[in-house]
């Protein structure tokens, strides 16, 4: 009586347990997927006075995109990709209980997939795109490089919100990692799930 | 487990040029320190001990930082070797022509760095995960 209870409370805490990685990877999805539209919406224009000829200003309508950047291209696709990830590894939890090929090789794949995508992936993407808007808001006196953030701030008020949601996105994925692997180690001690 | 490691950390100096003027490559140079730090001191760790669980962990951790630092250095660097037209950036590597390739032998030692710390992590795990999946598999 008490063996079957014993296993019962523990069939429940793996269970919602579950429901805790599963929500923890949602949110980790909506990160990133937040970082990725927010840097690819990025844009704007503005109309700047160049030079005054007689009394007539000449004015130059300079555009501020993303795509000028090599790093924030580099940000938009690493995002994607991990939330593309995030997506697929959702789905498999969700629904992957028929290809229980040896469930423990999908918990294997999760993690080595998960060290890939969050190691590599975002926090290459948040680094390079972080140093990048630190060299636009605080230009580079020594290479003559101008701050372009006085003069177009909603572009770095997005990038920067851009930046933040990846980096939440990162830490919940290492968090994720963490939880899987905790997982893996407990399981040669239990019943499989 | 004792293979060898490779770091690349680099003291660019030149009369016009730092690798202190970014914080791109000061975060680079110190990231690298650190690892080589790291690395040197798990050499003498002997085998058997209970302390490789930490340095798998720690093996994570220090790769995410080698990716990070390289990524940021390599998005500085292409901005000083192409310039940016469309900031009014001009690129820099034509007044500094010594300084930019002793920057990019370093970006290279770092890449080496990361790819050896790469296939590391993964005969990490390999080693650390085998024996607990053997069982159930």
């Amino acid at each position: 009586m008490k063996k079957s209870s014993s296993l019962d409370a523990l069939a429940r805490s793996r269970r919602s347990k579950k429901w805790v990685l599963l929500t923890v990877r949602v949110i980790a999805f909506l990160a990133t997927a937040t970082a990725t539209l927010v840097m690819a919406l990025n844009k704007e224009t503005k109309t700047l006075v160049v030079a005054m000829v007689g009394s007539t200003p000449i004015k130059v309508t300079l555009t501020a995109k993303f795509q000028h950047t090599p790093a924030f291209v580099f940000f938009v696709i690493a995002n994607g990709m991990a939330s593309f990830h995030n997506l697929m590894m959702i789905m498999v939890e969700l629904f992957g209980q028929k290809l229980d090929y040896k469930g423990l090789r999908l918990a294997m794949i999760a993690i080595l997939d998960m060290v890939t995508s969050t190691v590599a992936l975002i926090s290459g993407g948040a680094s390079a795109a972080t140093f990048m808007a630190e060299v636009g808001k605080n230009g580079n006196s020594h290479a003559r490089w101008n701050k372009i953030c006085d003069k177009f701030e909603t572009y770095c008020d997005r990038g920067g919100v851009a930046i933040i949601a990846s980096s939440a996105g990162l830490i919940l994925m290492l968090i994720i990692t963490a939880m899987s692997i905790f997982k893996l180690l407990n399981k040669p001690n239990s019943v499989s799930s | 487990m004792a293979t060898s490691h490779e770091k690349g950390t680099f003291f660019a100096l030149s009369y016009e040029a730092k690798y202190s003027d970014t914080p791109a490559f000061k975060f680079f140079v110190i990231a690298n320190a650190i690892v080589t730090v790291y690395a040197f001191l798990v050499l003498f760790i002997p085998s058997e001990s209970q302390l490789w669980g930490l340095v798998l962990a720690l093996d994570l951790v220090f790769t995410m930082l080698l990716i990070s630092s390289i990524s940021a250095a390599l998005a500085v660097a292409q901005v000083g070797k192409k310039g940016n037209s469309s900031a009014g950036w001009l690129p820099v590597c034509g007044q500094v022509t010594k300084y930019c390739n002793q920057v990019t032998g370093a970006l290279v030692a770092g890449f080496i760095a990361i790819i050896t710390y790469i296939i590391l992590l993964l005969y990490s795990i390999y080693t650390f995960l085998n024996p607990l999946l053997g069982k159930n598999g």
